[in-house]
Formats: structure tokens, C-alpha cells, sequence
């Protein structure tokens, strides 16, 4: 995700590379490739106009520090620039609380609604969601399945038409518990009676937070519809969705902007379990392409213990089929290896499309196939002769074909890695990537 | 929805045509001046001077492309601002550019219709034709198969609600297949609609192949002697490589008539990126375009067209059921820019 973003970033940075002074001419023109790259990106143009100039400016009139070098000076005020559109990080607070959810219609916030209850419950919160959609059929339905899977309490009334009671009721059912999250109907800035609704729901609920939903996808329309819900009542966060697509999530910083508070969750995939916590420190520097180590590391310390996947080895090449299946057990437990990939600094490194079309159930079926080889197969699996592959087919309840399948994908993402050694000029290593990162701040 | 970009794309021609206005002006009062001193000389009838204006209002002068570049430079950042894409706008612009500069126009000719007319074609190119449903479903054979597909949460479902509330009151009989059977709630929320508008649904549990709810689907309208198949399907991301292998097998199972691409009209520069992946993957006959009515400015309309090539079908301009209108592409470009000039 945001790559394209990132990319177009970092190619209008390149320009500067190799000036020695700051030139007009080449400001100007970084300026102009980064508000193209920031209008195709879905940022609200008249926030990319003052943006650029604001970079212009400094770029110009500030002296650079001793020791850095044109394009980090300006690389820098870029960063800074770009740290103040996203505005500060939204505090996420263990505490009870209500939240009331606002959007567009099919913007996702049923979905999130659940993401989010999880969140809190995995935390360890008493948590309940109440389901304020009363117009869209099967509304209550979806939520309740989703409830239902991970064992939260869902109050709604299917038949239900009047939401302010439905609410009022299921506050009082739900007093017991530490977060209640209310669910509302997707509705738009102009439709004024739905505006009405959530004005009151708002004043019934006396929500500590309101929080805004806005699909990656949305575009110069976030800042409008941004702005008429902060003026109803009173937006102070905003969680981005679907950022599993392609969508680069302008329209979320144009939201940001206009309501003036922060990105608080970002969601990016069908499960209730794909829910990350907004960092705009570590946002920023992925969209610079400096790779958001920081993130990453909150999620694998929250699924694995540190010696389960030795990244270090596997980034020098010694890649075993046991680290293979280590890594899809953990992989697994993570979310889908693009996702995975996304996080990690590897600049606009592009990865062969299939290394990432493995799907969850192919996963499983990998590990019940590497399950029934022996230790020395897995340390080397060039041992792997037709006559054992046959007996780990057997033994696998599997074909012949899929465990070739496998040895295929093996080999791939053994390449994959060598690759990215090779890319990095032989001398790949985490611990040099990530001081690079933070010393860019 | 139109109703943003109208404004701006009034604004963008007003700059574009004093621009050229202006920079015709001169030359002419230079001309003008010219032959003038000859006049002074000899002191010849008024009808020579007479004759010389004649001639000068008549004659054709070229715009430049330093003329129009600025404007046209306006008129880009309003395309952006209406969210259509960038390579769409640079596209668009490309085309004005063209067809203005060099152009010989006539000084007595209003500025206006020329830069109005350049814009108009630009725009009808890119938004190509409408798509007449109804049309086509009289000339081909039933049941006519029409496969919604799209992105999660664009709306589908309620698109297969409206558009079959629409053909039925057209007079022909519809069954709506409820392919999706992901998404928790779904297969309620397209029943609740079909039990609405009286149509008859053909549904499996949630978590079926939704290949074999469309081909039931298809059967039964085979058996029934149904004129239209409405197939929903789960929303999908373009990047998720199993989800379209998934639908790539429905659409070999029930082999639609029509595959109709659905997004949405708020949709920024991603529109264009995922209608194309999914023209590449699925095939798209037809677009249609939700949450019109969300004050948007229509560029997501102007985008995906010109991305696929694909005519628009209808616009969903609302939450009930006649919230939809059959989009003609002559009609939008004239309300934009046309009449009340």
C-alpha cells in the first residue's frame, strides 16, 4: 500500500540528489512532481498547494544545517511538512469509553465496528457494540455474525426503525460493560435528517469519542464531507479503510486536516483481526520510502516470540525449508505476506507477483506437507528424491504435485531473499536499515 | 452530481477564453493601425478605411499555444480538484490543446463557442456513449445474464435492488442470484430487497460457492422463462489474486451477458487503477457509478470511462429504489457546459 505514492516521491526527490547547492530551479520542480504526486495520491489540492509552497518556502530561505547535504535538507523539511498535515496521533486509551462511528455509506464502518471491539477486547476490555443501522437491510445481521465469532455481546433490533431508541436501550443493557462501540447507518453531508439522527445520537450517547471512518479510496470529497461531520458533531479521530486496495488514503490526510485530529486505527483487510494502530511518524516515513520498521515490530512482538523467525538469517540467504515453515506459522498469525512486505524498508524494491499469492489455505496445506518430512529434509531439502517426495505426499495425505508445489514456492522466495541482498548492495542488514531509518528523523 | 464541476469547468472557460480574447486583440489593433498611415497620406475616400476594417474582421487569426497554456494549466487543476485522474486529465487537456491550437478562428466568432466546443469534444470522447439496458435486453436472448462485480462496499448490492426495481417496472420479469456469501449480512440485506420489490431471489447459505448459487440462479431462469438474470457477487479488492480467480470461475460457470463494473462516484485517483485491473482480469461491458448524489463532482465518471473505454450504464443517485437514472453522456456534457451561456 502507498507505494505508488512513495514512488513518485522518491523519484521527484532523486532530482536533487545531485545538486550541490539549493537551486530555485530544482525546488520548483520537486514541488511540481510533489504535488502531482500528492494530487494523484487523493490530498485535498488546496492542502497540497499550501503544502508545496510551505516547502518552497523553507527550502529556499532556510540554511541548511552544517554536514547534510542539499537533498537531506530538504528531504527533512518535506518530512516535517508532511507530519503536520497528518496532524498528531489520536491516544487510544484503556479506559471506558463510548465510541460513536460515522461515514459514508460502504465505507466500511460495520466491519471496522467489529475490528474495533476485538482491538479492545484483545486488550483485555469489557466490551459491547450497539447496531444504530436501522435502514440498511441485513445491517444488524452483519454485525451480529461478526459479534457472534469472537464472542461479544451485539444489542440491536432487526425490525427495529427508530435508532435513538435502540440506543437508548442498549446503553442502559450495556452499562456493565467498559466500551461500548455504536455502530451507525452510512450517511453523506447533504442528506440533512441523517445529520440530524447523528447530531442526536451523539448528545443520547455522550460519546467520549467520535470517530470517523473514510474508505483509502475516498477522494477530493473527504475534505467537504470531513468538514460537515466535524461541524455536526464534532470528529476527533478518523480511521482509514480498505488499505488493502490499491487506494493511497489522500482523501483520509484531507480529512485529517479539516477536522484537525488524528488517524486512530488503520484497517486493511476482510478479518476482524486486520486493525493497525495509526503511526504518523512511521506513515510518513513509508511514504518516503524509508519503510515503517516501527510498526511492524508492534505487530511480530504481539504474535511471536523474537527467536521464532531469525529475519536476519533469512535476509542473508540461509533459508531452510524449517524457516519457511517457521515463518508461515508466523505469517499466519500476522496477516498476508504483501502486507508483511509493505512494512519493511525496502524502498520501491518491486517482489515477483507470486510471492505473494499464497493463499491462507494453501498455507496450511504447506505445513501439513512439511509436517511429514524429516528433520534433514528440512535443513536441505535438495535430499528430497522422487521416491521421498513420494513417501511425503503419502505420508501428507497430499499429491506429488502439491509437494512439488511447494518445493516451487520454496525456491521462489529463496530467490526472493537472495534478491534482496542483492539489491541492497550485499551488506543487507536490519539493524544498519533501522538506524538509517531513525536517524532520518 | 455534476453540479462541482459544472461550476468549475465554467470558471476554467471564462480564463480560457479571455485568454485567447486578449491575445488576439493586440495583433489586430497593430493591423489595424498599419494600413492607417497610408490613409493619412493620401487622403483617400472613408470607404478604403471602411474596407480595410471590413477586411480585418473577417480575417481568421491563429491561437497560439502560448495562448492558451496558462488557462489551460486552470483548467487542469480543476479537473484534479473534480477527482478525475491524472493521466485522465492530462488526457483531456491534451485533446483541448489540440484542437485549439492552430485553430483559425474568426474575429467576429464568439471566443466562447470555440473553447466550448473544444471542451465539449474533449469531454464526449473521453465519456464515449451511454449504455441503453433496456435496448439490449430486447435484442438479445433470454435470459439476459448480467454479473455485477466491484470493490468492497461500492455499493452492488443495493445496485442490483434498483437496477432490477427498474427493469421490472420496464415490464420484464427479473430473478436476482445472491452471490455473496462472504460478507456477514449480505444474503439477508439483497432477500430483504427482493421481498420489497416482489422479485424472486435464489440464495444458498453464507459461506457457499457463489458459482453454484449463480448457476441456480441461471437454471431457474431458464426454467421459468425469466427475461433477466441479476447475479450480486462479494466485493473484492482487484489485489487479492484468489477472491478475482474466484470470480473469473463464476463468470465460466454462469457466463453473463453482461459483466457491469460498480463503483462509486466519490472514488478518488484509485478508480481508475482498480477499473482497469478489473477490465484486465473480469472484462467490464458496463460501468455503473453509486453515491452520485454525494455532491461529488463527477470526475470518477469522466476517469473510469476514459480507463476502460467502457460506456456508463446509471448513475445511483440515492437510498430508495428509484434513485437511479441511465446515464447519456450527450445530456451530462450539455448540462455541463452548454445552455445557460
Amino acid at each position: 500500500m502507498l507505494d505508488s505514492l512513495s514512488a513518485s516521491l522518491k523519484d521527484a526527490l532523486k532530482k536533487l540528489a545531485g545538486k550541490t547547492v539549493v537551486d530555485r530551479a530544482a525546488v520548483d520542480e520537486l514541488t511540481k512532481d510533489l504535488q502531482r504526486a500528492l494530487i494523484s495520491s487523493d490530498v485535498n489540492v488546496k492542502l497540497v498547494i499550501d503544502l508545496s509552497k510551505a516547502i518552497r518556502t523553507r527550502s529556499l530561505e532556510e540554511e541548511p544545517p552544517k554536514g547534510t547535504n542539499v537533498r537531506e535538507h530538504v528531504l527533512r523539511i518535506v518530512y516535517q511538512e508532511l507530519v503536520r498535515l497528518v496532524w498528531a496521533s489520536t491516544d487510544v486509551k484503556l479506559e471506558p469509553q463510548t465510541i460513536l462511528m460515522a461515514g459514508l455509506q460502504g465505507s466500511g464502518k460495520t466491519t471496522t465496528t467489529a475490528k474495533i471491539a476485538r482491538f479492545f477486547q484483545k486488550k483485555g476490555m469489557k466490551v459491547g457494540v450497539i447496531c444504530a443501522d436501522t435502514f440498511r437491510p441485513g445491517a444488524y445481521d452483519q454485525l451480529s455474525t461478526l459479534c457472534q465469532k469472537i464472542n461479544i455481546p451485539c444489542i440491536g433490533d432487526p425490525k427495529g426503525t427508530d435508532a435513538r431508541k435502540i440506543v437508548k436501550e442498549g446503553l442502559v443493557t450495556t452499562k456493565d460493560l467498559e466500551v461500548v462501540i455504536v455502530d451507525t447507518q452510512g450517511r453523506h453531508a447533504l442528506e440533512a435528517d441523517l445529520i440530524q439522527e447523528i447530531i442526536d445520537l451523539n448528545a443520547i450517547t455522550k460519546a467520549t469519542h467520535r470517530w470517523l471512518v473514510i474508505d483509502a479510496a475516498l477522494g477530493q470529497q473527504a475534505s467537504e464531507q470531513a468538514r460537515r461531520f466535524h461541524e455536526a458533531i464534532g470528529i476527533d479521530g478518523v480511521i482509514i479503510t480498505k488499505m488493502d486496495g490499491t487506494a493511497k488514503g489522500g482523501g483520509a490526510l484531507s480529512a485529517v486536516a479539516e477536522t484537525k485530529s488524528g488517524i486512530v486505527f488503520v484497517g486493511a483487510g476482510e478479518t476482524v483481526e486486520n486493525l493497525e494502530r495509526f503511526d504518523p511518524d512511521g506513515f510518513i516515513s513509508r511514504l518516503l520510502g524509508m519503510g515503517d520498521m516501527h510498526a511492524l515490530m508492534e505487530r511480530a512482538g504481539e504474535v511471536m516470540t523474537g527467536e521464532e523467525v531469525d529475519v536476519n538469517a533469512m535476509m542473508k540467504g540461509k533459508f531452510s525449508l524449517r524457516d519457511m515453515y517457521k515463518q508461515l506459522e508466523a505469517l499466519n498469525k500476522m496477516g498476508p505476506l504483501k502486507q508483511i512486505m509493505s512494512m519493511l524498508p525496502m524502498g520501491n524494491m518491486k517482489l515477483p507477483d507470486g510471492v505473494y499469492d499464497v493463499t491462507t489455505t494453501k498455507m496450511v496445506r504447506y505445513r501439513i506437507i512439511m509436517d511429514s518430512m524429516t528433520d534433514a529434509e528440512l535443513d536441505d531439502p535438495s535430499l528430497i528424491t522422487s521416491s521421498r517426495l513420494q513417501r511425503i505426499a503419502r505420508g501428507a495425505g497430499a499429491s506429488p504435485e502439491e509437494v512439488r508445489e511447494l518445493l516451487k514456492y520454496y525456491k521462489m522466495m529463496q530467490r526472493t531473499l537472495k534478491g534482496l541482498r542483492g539489491a541492497t548492495g550485499g551488506k543487507f542488514n536490519m539493524q544498519r536499515m533501522m538506524k538509517r531509518f531513525t536517524g532520518s528523523q | 452530481m455534476f453540479g462541482g464541476l459544472k461550476e468549475r469547468l465554467r470558471a476554467a472557460r471564462e480564463r480560457l477564453g479571455t485568454s485567447i480574447g486578449e491575445t488576439v486583440k493586440p495583433p489586430a489593433a497593430l493591423e489595424s493601425a498599419a494600413p492607417e498611415i497610408p490613409a493619412a497620406v493620401t487622403p483617400a475616400s472613408p470607404s478604403l478605411v471602411d474596407k480595410v476594417k471590413l477586411l480585418i474582421i473577417d480575417r481568421e487569426l491563429v491561437v497560439s499555444d502560448k495562448d492558451v497554456s496558462d488557462a489551460l494549466s486552470v483548467l487542469e487543476m480543476t479537473l484534479l480538484e473534480s477527482d478525475v485522474a491524472l493521466p485522465t486529465s492530462d488526457a483531456i487537456i491534451a485533446h483541448v490543446r489540440k484542437s485549439l491550437v492552430g485553430k483559425h478562428r474568426k474575429i467576429g466568432e464568439s471566443v466562447d463557442a470555440l473553447v466550448v466546443r473544444a471542451l465539449k469534444n474533449a469531454l464526449l470522447a473521453v465519456l464515449g456513449t451511454g449504455f441503453d439496458l433496456t435496448e439490449y435486453i430486447k435484442t438479445h436472448e433470454h435470459p439476459v445474464k448480467i454479473l455485477f462485480t466491484g470493490v468492497n462496499g461500492t455499493g452492488k448490492t443495493t445496485t442490483v435492488a434498483k437496477v432490477g426495481s427498474y427493469l421490472k417496472k420496464q415490464g420484464f420479469s427479473v430473478v436476482i442470484g445472491a452471490g455473496d456469501t462472504f460478507r456477514a449480512g449480505a444474503i439477508e440485506q439483497i432477500d430483504v430487497h427482493a421481498q420489497r420489490l416482489g422479485i424472486k431471489i435464489i440464495q444458498h447459505q453464507a459461506g457457499a460457492d457463489p458459482s453454484a448459487v449463480l448457476f441456480d440462479t441461471v437454471q431457474y431462469a431458464i426454467s421459468h422463462k425469466i427475461d433477466v438474470v441479476l447475479a450480486d457477487t462479494a466485493g473484492r479488492f482487484h489485489t487479492k489474486a484468489n477472491l478475482m480467480s474466484q470470480l473469473g470461475k463464476i463468470k465460466r460457470v454462469m457466463n453473463p451477458d453482461l459483466v457491469v463494473y460498480v463503483d462509486e462516484a466519490v472514488a478518488g485517483n484509485d478508480a481508475v487503477v482498480r477499473a482497469a485491473e478489473f477490465e484486465r482480469t473480469i472484462g467490464a461491458d458496463a460501468v455503473v457509478l453509486t453515491k452520485a448524489d454525494m455532491d461529488s463532482r463527477g470526475g470518477a465518471a469522466i476517469s473510469i470511462a476514459h480507463t476502460i473505454k467502457k460506456p456508463l450504464m446509471f448513475l445511483g443517485t440515492g437510498q430508495s429504489y428509484d434513485d437511479i437514472i441511465p446515464f447519456s453522456p450527450q445530456q451530462v456534457v450539455e448540462e455541463l457546459l452548454g445552455g445557460d451561456t
